[in-house]
């Protein structure tokens, strides 16, 4: 039997929730992802923008170019994160095989519930119309029989669309649809396929396995298959918590300042030590990024011989990493970023570190004053140099790329 | 140089100094083996500059000399050799050793014995006596809690504290506290201590395993190297200089807990739950839960999107209920070292150090600290 996979996606997610908190931004360009002076790229865009040709991912500079009456805004995570938790909530309520993917989108597995609810059409318009009532939100559906034609269908529904792809239709739906419409195709593949005259999936399904393998590896077995529509992989949760936990952040100007550098790492090392404690895991490993003025990135890694949740020992091995690469090269800091990963439960203590504990507790109190007043309610001296530079609301520091530093 | 001797005699010895050979070298002819005539004897030494190692086997002299040569091939020739007779000589001119025995015959180039290092000397200073056995068991039990990593040089080392007629070897890598008190055959007046490598300490066990007379211990009274002379066997190890922490405040005045248990009972039971610990950080949670006297302890583990295990000791327990979580490898360590039926487990909170001691044997205790977990 074929299964029946329903692909939902979110409609202009970030832009639709500031929309749904302000009408009077409803129908306009607008944008989300900062000050458009500023380097951040942009995180979400209004169908208004993007018929601009404004897209996920542009540097704000050009899209004020592209578009500049357009709105731009700051965003706010915490906002996106509860709107997210409510769709993924109505989501269960219809089948427990969800697959989240992000904030805005999922897969559900449909298969064998057409004798319970109807048919997977109808259940889909069932999901659509209480995300809109409850959510105030559009959102996309693709219903196929596997993953990849599901969300190419979703893809091709937007906005608030709904394609249904019947069992055996799968590869004549995709065979004239350009080929950057295949997840997984990217930039660099669609220009590598223009080159040798390949324009649509249909012709890419075309092209032999063998120099599919050639051209992109293993990936490029994946791609044949999906071509056809063709894919088995299951509607599935990632099984257990993230395996790893990163912050990071993009400057308004690019900066060799060691000081306000350190102040943001620590300001990163504390959101990550807090989310690393709130899950009640330890990190053996502790990762610095730093991407340069040139766009260089690095990251550079070191592995503890003791796990450890505690800020200090996140900044410590952090700042040490900094202070190597910048003695290493001395050039302008585009963006900042530290991360934990190998992460493991439980800490071992040591009979001749008894202050441990009491960083241990210092950590766990200014979680709980966080958690109720904010970051700013209660600071160490080394983060207080970013109130010179960052605005504050609600208790917490305005950054400009906040999409992407929680 | 003209001396015979056996094979067996002659593999025997290279096997016993061949453990002090270099591995590493920053000085070349710490590679080699140093073999000399003394007296009626054959003295076979190798020092890699932490420990040397001295050997003595029987031979038959008819001219005198020293000769140092690569200590692995010589082993690895003498060891391929039949059993029999050997006959060794030197050629002066060539420094070339060559050996025959029955219808082999090879021939080793040397180096120089006067740029062999000196094998220090000691006769002065502190000096005891201790029972092999006794000295075998007290470091088995110890040495295996002190650090490996080097960044506090002291605790790679076994504290030995030499008072009256007792020895105390402790050892501790901040993680765990081994202490063992064991009586000297040859006690002291003054109250010494010293703290040994506890890579000497391995080699040493190696030594007096084979050993029946008590060991015969002295420090230089510069308390920088130590002696163990054994029969026919001596090690020189050098002392780690600093100062030990002050371990008896770390071992807990009291419990709120204690539970006796069955050690191989105990030890199975956390060897099952380390399997399942393997993927984690080797956490093991214990549970003790009392019972009118009676009770049970239930060791478990999980891992993961893997599994968990469960197993349950009947213990006697008195106090209160407690939970503790322990690194696998450090309770398996000292579960096995020990040799009494019935073992005591004493905890406090389920963030202070734990106690683990022999029922009926007041000489040992090891304190481990657990591990902080979410419960």
């Amino acid at each position: 039997m074929a299964r029946r996979i329903l692909h939902i996606d979110l409609d202009a997610f970030f832009v639709s929730v500031e929309q749904v908190l302000d009408p009077a931004l409803r129908g306009k360009p607008v944008v989300v992802g900062g000050d458009p002076r500023g380097r951040g790229v942009v995180a979400c865009a209004s169908y208004e923008a993007r018929a601009y040709g404004l897209k996920s991912g542009m540097p704000l500079g050009k899209a004020h170019r592209l578009c500049p009456h357009a709105i731009f805004l700051g965003g706010n995570f915490h906002r996106y994160s509860d709107a997210s938790e409510r769709f993924m909530a109505i989501l269960g309520e219809f089948t427990p095989d969800i697959e989240p993917l992000g904030l805005e989108e999922a897969y559900l597995d449909l298969t064998g519930f057409e004798s319970i609810y109807g048919p997977a059409k109808e259940t889909a318009l069932r999901i659509k119309q209480r995300i809109k009532d409850e959510l105030g939100i559009t959102a996309s559906v693709g219903i196929a029989s596997s993953k990849v034609v599901a969300k190419v269908a979703s893809g091709l529904s937007k906005p608030d669309g709904l394609i249904e792809v019947p069992p055996g239709q799968e590869r004549a739906f995709l065979a004239p649809l350009p080929v950057d419409k295949l997840p997984g195709v990217g930039a660099k593949g669609e220009m590598a396929l223009k080159k040798m005259g390949v324009k649509t999936i249909g012709g890419l399904s075309r092209l032999p396995l063998s120099f599919m393998k050639q051209t992109f590896g293993i990936w490029g077995e994946v791609l044949h298959r999906h071509a056809h529509g063709i894919d088995n992989s299951k509607v599935e949760a990632a099984s257990g918590p993230p395996k790893s936990i990163s912050r990071s952040t993009t400057f308004a100007q690019d900066t060799l300042d060691r000081a306000f550098l350190k102040a943001m790492l620590h300001y990163l090392s504390e959101r990550v030590g807090a989310e690393l404690r709130a899950q009640g895991r330890q990190t053996r490993c502790i990762t610095l990024k730093l991407r340069y003025t040139d766009f260089e990135t690095i990251t550079r890694s070191h592995t503890l011989r003791q796990a450890a949740d505690t800020d200090r020992a996140i900044y410590d091995v952090g700042c040490k990493l900094l202070d190597r690469e910048i003695d290493h090269r001395a050039v302008l800091v585009r963006l900042i970023g530290i991360g934990v990963s190998n992460l493991v439960e439980g800490r071992q203590l040591n009979m001749f570190e008894p202050w441990a504990e009491g960083l241990e507790q210092l950590n766990q109190a200014i979680d709980r004053i966080r958690d109720k007043y904010g970051f700013t309610a209660i600071e160490s001296g080394s983060t207080l140099p970013l109130r010179e530079v960052f605005p504050t609301e609600d208790g917490r520091y305005l950054l400009k790329t906040p999409s992407l530093s929680r | 140089m003209k001396v015979s001797c056996s094979q067996e005699d002659l593999s025997k010895g290279l096997a016993i100094v061949g453990r002090a050979v270099a591995t590493r070298a920053v000085m070349p002819i710490t590679n080699n083996v140093l073999i000399a005539t003394e007296g009626s004897q054959l003295k076979l030494a190798a020092t890699n500059l932490e420990i040397a190692i001295s050997c003595w086997i029987p031979a038959t002299i008819e001219k005198e000399g020293t000769v140092t040569i690569p200590a692995r091939l010589v082993t690895d020739f003498v060891n391929s050799l039949p059993s029999g007779r050997i006959d060794m000589s030197l050629s002066p001119r060539s420094k070339s050793v060559e050996l025959r025995c029955a219808r082999h015959e090879a021939h080793i180039s040397g180096l120089d014995p006067a740029d062999f290092p000196a094998i220090p000397k000691i006769t002065d200073g502190l000096n005891v006596k201790i029972k092999p056995g006794d000295l075998r068991m007290a470091i088995n039990q110890v040495v295996f809690a002190a650090a490996s990593e080097e960044s506090r040089p002291v605790l790679t080392g076994v504290h030995a504290e030499f008072e009256g007629e007792q020895l105390t070897l402790a050892a501790a890598d901040g993680f765990r506290l081994a202490v063992h008190k064991v009586t000297l055959a040859k006690g002291v007046d003054t109250r010494t201590a010293i703290i040994i490598p506890a890579r000497s300490l391995n080699e040493l066990t190696r030594l007096i395993s084979e050993q029946e007379e008590p060991v015969e211990l002295t420090v230089n009274s510069q308390k920088s190297q130590v002696l163990f002379r054994m029969k026919n066997v001596e090690m020189v190890s050098q002392l780690i200089q600093g100062t030990f922490p002050n371990y008896s405040q770390l071992i807990p005045k009291s419990y709120t807990t204690r539970a006796i248990l069955n050690l191989s009972e105990f030890l199975r039971a956390t060897k099952s739950a380390s399997i399942f610990a393997r993927d984690g950080s080797g956490i093991v949670r214990l549970q003790i839960m009392p019972r009118d006297g009676k009770g049970k302890i239930a060791i478990s583990a999980r891992a993961e999107e893997i599994g968990d295990n469960l197993g349950e000791v009947d213990a006697t327990v008195e106090g209160e209920e407690a939970k503790i979580a322990f690194n696998s490898k450090y309770l398996m360590d000292v579960l096995g070292v020990l040799n009494k039926d019935q073992v005591a487990l004493e905890t406090t909170t389920s963030s202070s150090p734990g106690v683990i001691r022999p029922v009926t044997d007041e000489s040992y205790v090891h304190v481990v600290m657990p591990m902080f977990v979410q419960w």
